[in-house]
């Protein structure tokens, strides 16, 4: 007989064990449908992140060229050892571990490895071949670190024309915050000064990119896909090679600036500004000690003083007030004034710097040697609103809009200006010191170097620029100066270096036309307190274009403390052009004849 | 063999079939996971476990279940000794001493066996017990034994397999009558044992764990990694899955133990949603009919026996795949059937023969 037991309060209980299961599997599926269905694009993407890394390929910059094909700037190839910090599992220790390998120090900041927009950090740049072969030889132990082959910029003339061709780096996070720099990605090599960075987009090409599959340990499994960077076009400037080398050479050593220009057209045939840096130093990333001395350098070697120094225009702004008063008819060719060697202006006893006197003497002869009195009678005639009209329509005081970054406009007073700015009224005595260049007249190289251009032209302003193309017509604007105008002043600055300030830029067999001038740092009292002292000795001017008849060249060189026009500036300008135009050297300023210092 | 050729119209064949595709499910899966890597070639292992695993089914089969709670208390002595064997003599294998080594067998992990040994004393005590309801006194002694037995394995370290008595314990002793109001108060006690464990038993390790579980953006390269990596594998694969073998989670080898006790976040990568409802459906399947079986079954000890044993499996599957949905701490508990381990898989078909053979044998004397 079969013995069955009572079962139905088990039963019971089975069944509420077997409904709670499979509720329980009710509520993990809904949870798959959660993750698999409701979520799947935010989990595709992690999954997406998780296994593709993309590595930019850079695009080579375009290389640049003298007006003649020589190469000014090129890429090398170049070795950059990089950190992953994507996949690294303990970076702080794959960090220490390739900088101990590479002999680097702790100078791996956590910040930098960490930065949440990078995903691979440049650890050494330009490393050597030796680095590349530590690296190389651990690629299975340390995945996280590669080598990348990148291009790098490379200035075969080292410091040679530095301000005009700049230099690169990385862009910064306010460049990459800026418009210009609109999608650039963080990271990239960027134009950092000179026509590297004004014509950055033009050079910089475009970036291609590399996807890559890569697994949990961060090595490459298969390519996903590839885009070929395109390199960035050739450009080629208006710089003659010839005469950049020219003027290199002639300011070697001095502190100061030289630039020329094609006086027809604008274009820039050379431009030096002195001291120069190696631009080199910057392509592989500078290091922070290097450029620290660079900025706290007191002679300012990253200054491109043609177009950031400013400096009072000195005697060779008699030039302007000369154009000014033969334009309006103040004055004529002919007309003339006595020179006792001083002039009582509205009660101020003001000095030539002859102090005897240079007599009674014509345009000409007071432009050959500078004489500050008879531009006092020319000033006060013209009177300070016609001065400054007259200056600002031969581009003194604003921008020339050269085709370089961080250009000053200099500054020409005028009684609004000072009114304005200064909130005092223009006084008259403040005329006669703009007439001859000095008051708060501020001018730069570049602009000096347009108004030699402009006497030179027959009259047109001329818009300076570096890149060679096709000519425009906004490169020259005329400036509806009478043709007995310009060659009253034209014959005036002949005679600058026939026989007055001017004559240590003398050239055998060959007309120079010029104007010097020199430019007070200290007030004409502290200086005659400490003659010596170099920091105080007035800046050298010389303007010039050449050959006079037939113009191809117009220059303006400053020598920073080089106490006048006539001793330093001038010699300069003259070694150039015989350099530049191949005539014998002009004899060494040692043996020149004594010639009086020009105007201050 | 004394058995009745009656008895093989009973075998429940849908529950073997069903046990039997989620194997293959499972085998093709490893494959999926493994191929080409360090572990390529392990499914054949898996295979040769499960076909040693039907083998033990069978057996199991001609044994009469009330003859094996019977002689528990022998086989319990035996699961003991063997425990402590493996924690005294086992080699330490990954900082545990888990397993033996038996040869051609392999690894074998007396802790899988525990499971049956100790289903069948629950089911033969609770079974003595002929009241409708029961006290907390009356589950001291039976809880006394399960306790030892998790300990054991506890300090193998294993977790994961000691857990699963639990649920075990509790199912049993609730069909056997114990009121809810003890059924809570031994949680309670469960959870305060926990705590204490907490403070002062437990592996950074462990602690780690439930720290990356409670905020697992904290270390998202560290312990956490494994819960994100998964939740991230699963929820990719969609609604379709990224096809067999694509996963990208599970071939880049951003799954860790993706072969053993992730294989579940595998077939969602790759079978999307569609494959992950056809595997739960399966697994419902199974476990319904095993507490079908625990109806169906003719006494106490049989209901007990079934009930303990799917009590367990129906824990390890929503357990695991839970962890693998990122809505638990990870914990190191294989998925039954699929999960790639010799031991698992025997002791889940060793189970299932104690429930076919419940079954089998209900309108037998």
């Amino acid at each position: 007989m079969r013995l069955y037991e009572d079962l139905r309060g088990v039963q019971q209980r089975v069944s509420v064990l077997q409904s709670g299961t499979a509720g329980l599997l009710g509520l993990l599926l809904a949870a798959f449908w959660y993750l698999q269905v409701v979520r799947v694009g935010y989990y595709r993407m992690l999954a997406e992140n998780n296994h593709k890394r993309e590595v930019r390929i850079p695009a080579s910059r375009g290389p640049i060229f003298d007006r003649n094909g020589r190469i000014l700037v090129e890429n090398r190839s170049s070795f950059n050892i990089v950190l992953s910090t994507e996949h690294a599992k303990d970076l702080d220790h794959s960090a220490f571990q390739v900088a101990s390998l590479l002999g680097l120090g702790r100078e791996l900041s956590r910040q930098r490895l960490t930065g949440p927009r990078f995903r691979s950090v440049v650890v050494k740049a330009d490393a050597s071949e030796a680095d590349v072969a530590v690296i190389e030889a651990r690629r299975l132990e340390l995945p996280e670190a590669s080598v990348d082959v990148v291009p790098l910029r490379s200035y075969p003339l080292g410091a040679a024309a530095a301000h005009v061709l700049g230099r690169v780096g990385e862009a910064t996070e306010k460049q990459l915050e800026s418009k210009a720099f609109e999608g650039v990605d963080p990271g990239s090599i960027v134009g950092q000064a000179g026509i590297e960075a004004h014509y950055n987009r033009l050079l910089m090409g475009r970036d291609g990119y590399r996807r890559a599959i890569v697994n949990s340990r961060g090595v490459e499994v298969r390519e996903d896909s590839r885009q070929l960077p395109t390199d960035g076009p050739a450009a080629t400037l208006t710089l003659d090679g010839r005469l950049q080398a020219a003027m290199e050479e002639a300011m070697a050593g001095l502190a100061g600036s030289a630039v020329a220009l094609d006086p027809q057209t604008g274009e820039v045939l050379g431009m030096v500004s002195s001291p120069a840096y190696d631009p080199n130093l910057f392509s592989a990333g500078i290091d922070l000690g290097t450029w620290s001395s660079l900025v706290r350098d007191p002679k300012t070697p990253l200054i491109n003083r043609v177009i950031q120094g400013q400096y009072p225009a000195g005697s060779t702004f008699k030039v302007v007030t000369a154009l000014a008063a033969l334009q309006e008819g103040v004055i004529g060719a002919s007309t003339s004034f006595h020179c006792p060697g001083y002039l009582n202006v509205y009660g101020t006893l003001r000095r030539c710097h002859k102090a005897d006197g240079h007599g009674t003497l014509d345009l000409a002869r007071a432009i050959a040697l500078s004489c500050n009195v008879y531009f006092y009678q020319v000033g006060v005639r013209l009177e300070i609103e016609r001065i400054s009209r007259y200056a600002k329509l031969l581009g003194l005081g604003g921008a020339t809009g050269i085709d370089l970054p961080g250009e000053v406009s200099g500054l020409i007073p005028s009684p609004e200006w000072k009114l304005r700015v200064l909130k005092t009224p223009w006084f008259p005595g403040e005329t006669v010191s703009v007439a001859i260049g000095q008051g708060q007249v501020l001018v730069t190289p570049m602009q000096m170097a347009r108004l030699a251009a402009v006497v030179a032209n027959g009259g047109y302003l001329v818009r300076p620029h570096l890149l060679r193309g096709e000519p425009t017509g906004e490169d020259r604007q005329g400036l509806d100066l009478k043709p007995a105008t310009l060659e009253t002043v034209r014959a005036a600055m002949l005679a600058v270096v026939r026989e007055g300030t001017g004559r240590r830029a003398q050239l055998p067999g060959f007309e120079v036309a010029g104007k010097t001038g020199s430019s007070q740092v200290v007030a004409h009292e502290r200086l005659e307190r400490d003659k010596t002292a170099p920091e105080l000795q007035p800046h050298g001017w010389f303007l010039c274009f050449a050959p006079a008849d037939r113009p191809r060249i117009a220059m303006a060189v400053l020598v920073e403390h080089g106490r006048s026009g006539s001793e330093s500036a001038a010699p300069v300008a003259g070694r150039i052009l015989a350099r530049y135009f191949g005539l014998a050297n002009p004899s060494p300023p040692a043996a020149a004849p004594a010639i009086p210092p020009d105007g201050e | 063999m004394a058995i009745d050729r009656r008895l093989l119209l009973n075998v429940d064949w849908g529950l073997l079939l069903a046990a039997l595709l989620l194997s293959g499910i499972g085998v093709l899966t490893i494959l999926s996971a493994t191929h080409g890597g360090r572990f390529a070639g392990i499914h054949n292992r898996q295979l040769y476990a499960l076909g040693l695993g039907l083998l033990g089914l069978l057996i199991t089969l001609t044994l009469d279940y009330r003859r094996l709670a019977d002689r528990s208390p022998l086989l319990y002595v035996g699961i003991v000794a063997a425990l402590l064997g493996v924690l005294l003599f086992g080699p330490r294998i990954a900082g545990t001493r888990r397993w033996f080594l038996m040869g051609p067998l392999g690894q074998v992990q007396p802790s899988e066996f525990a499971k049956l040994v100790v289903a069948l004393l629950l089911a033969k005590v609770f079974s003595e017990y002929r009241r409708e309801t029961l006290g907390l006194r009356d589950v001291v002694a039976p809880g006394a034994a399960v306790g030892l037995v998790i300990l054991l394995i506890a300090a193998e370290p294993d977790l994961g397999t000691a857990a699963c008595l639990v649920p075990m314990f509790l199912a049993v002793a609730f069909l056997a009558g114990l009121r809810m109001r003890a059924v809570l108060a031994l949680l309670t006690v469960m959870v305060v044992t926990g705590g204490i464990w907490w403070q002062f038993a437990a592996m950074p390790y462990q602690k780690q764990r439930v720290y990356n579980f409670l905020e697992p953006g904290r270390d998202p390269q560290g312990a956490g990694w494994q819960k994100n990596q998964s939740q991230i594998a699963v929820g990719s694969g969609g609604f379709l899955g990224k096809g067999y073998r694509q996963g990208s989670q599970s071939q880049l080898g951003y799954l860790p133990a993706r072969q053993t006790d992730f294989i579940f976040s595998v077939l969602a990568e790759e079978t999307g949603f569609l494959g992950v409802a056809v595997v739960l459906g399966l697994y419902l399947f199974v476990l319904w009919r095993s507490f079908e079986t625990a109806l169906l079954a003719r006494d106490r000890v049989g209901a007990f026996v079934v009930a303990g044993l799917t009590a367990t499996l129906a824990f390890q599957v929503v357990y695991n795949v839970a962890m693998v949905a990122g809505l638990v701490p990870v914990k190191g508990l294989p998925l039954p059937l699929m999960s790639y381990g010799g031991s698992s898989v025997l002791s889940s078909l060793l189970s299932l023969g104690l429930i076919l053979n419940v079954r089998m044998r209900r309108f037998a004397n």
